[in-house]
């Protein structure tokens, strides 16, 4: 009785584990594509949450790919990814940009973001 | 009854409280998830998220830590409960021993050693290690079972609040540092002290109140100061 418990706790945090490992290359590849100095302003938006284009294109009072040209996304190495169930967090030279999983894969609900300290980050860029 | 298979309906009469509970716990288990997803998938929406269909759900962090964080403390509660009334008692409740018998009490009473009967158990028949072990196998099974579910209450909170933490724009945080969180015991002492006066309450109300045929009651007739009767 005991070990069939064992064995399905550890099956579980196996597939939490385990899932997060998976999506973590699905992570890189999204947000090096977001921040690489080629793209384009139109392959970044494209890149983005709904909900974080939305926020974008209402607060510029422009369309995403006019407004996206004015964030800082100096793009770099990535030198950190944590995947944690639905949501994730990257570390590309200088920035930090969020993401969250969606139907149509990963895409980035927060970038140019500063760390505060115990707060949250300081981000140019995200949703609500 | 015609038509139902005699055998089958004597194992179904037989184990009639464990299938009950236990399809009550598959069905609660089911209403759990289903209002779940619907409390999240609110939640996604007003956040301009996409919704999770049911299956991602009951795989997710968040549902497994709502599972381990009311399963561990259920077996925490009679871990402590078997352990407890074998040293403890409460004058007059159906839940206790007369005052007096506290203790592991001795093997002619408890029916192992010499005392060891043909329909005894076969580790108590064996002697040894495997006796003193079965004496004590239900709270170490149940103690077995809340380390485990608490271990697992611990790991699935810690990877729910790392999501929620990113989900926020916080950083992610250690294992260990999840351990030093107030999430992490708060979860645990909200499910602690609801387990604690369930089984206190249980063992109080137990000597003045009676449910006529429930062997969890005192006979329906028995003084309140009557300690262990059943009926």
């Amino acid at each position: 009785m005991r070990g069939t418990v064992a064995v399905l706790v550890g099956a579980g945090a196996l597939a939490l584990t385990g899932c997060a490992a998976a999506s973590e290359d699905d992570v890189r590849v999204v947000v090096t594509a977001f921040e690489d100095p080629g793209g384009t302003p139109e392959e970044r938006c494209e890149l983005l949450a709904p909900a974080t284009r939305a926020a974008l294109e209402s607060e510029a009072a422009s369309a995403c790919a006019d407004a996206i040209t004015d964030v800082p996304l100096p793009g770099g190495a990535v030198t950190a990814v944590e995947v944690w169930g639905g949501d994730a967090q990257v570390r590309i030279g200088r920035d930090v940009v969020f993401l969250t999983e969606t139907g149509s894969g990963w895409r980035v609900t927060a970038a140019a973001c500063e760390p505060r300290g115990e707060l949250p980050y300081d981000c140019e860029l995200e949703g609500p | 009854m015609s038509g139902v298979d005699e055998t089958a309906y004597g194992f179904l009469r037989n184990n009639a409280l464990s299938l009950v509970f236990g399809g009550l716990f598959l069905a609660t288990l089911g209403g759990q998830a289903v209002s779940g997803v619907a409390q999240v998938n609110a939640e996604q929406r007003a956040e301009g998220l996409e919704p999770m269909a049911l299956l991602d759900y009951v795989t997710s962090s968040s549902f497994m830590v709502d599972v381990m964080e009311n399963w561990q403390s259920e077996y925490l509660q009679f871990f402590l409960y078997v352990f407890a009334t074998a040293w403890l008692v409460q004058k007059g409740s159906s839940e206790s021993k007369e005052p007096g018998q506290e203790g592991t009490e001795s093997d002619r009473e408890q029916q192992v050693g010499r005392h060891a009967t043909e329909g005894s158990p076969a580790w108590v028949r064996a002697g040894g290690w495997r006796t003193t072990i079965f004496s004590r196998s239900l709270g170490l099974v149940m103690g077995g079972l809340f380390l485990l579910t608490w271990s697992a209450s611990a790991v699935t909170g810690w990877v729910a609040y790392n999501s929620d933490q990113l989900g926020q724009r916080q950083d992610a945080v250690t294992f260990a540092g999840y351990l030093g969180e107030a999430d992490f015991w708060n979860r645990s002492f909200q499910n602690w002290q609801s387990e604690m006066l369930a089984v206190g309450s249980m063992a109080i109300f137990a000597v003045y109140l009676r449910q006529r045929g429930s062997p969890e009651s005192k006979p329906v007739g028995a003084p309140h100061a009557d300690t262990g009767a059943t009926g």
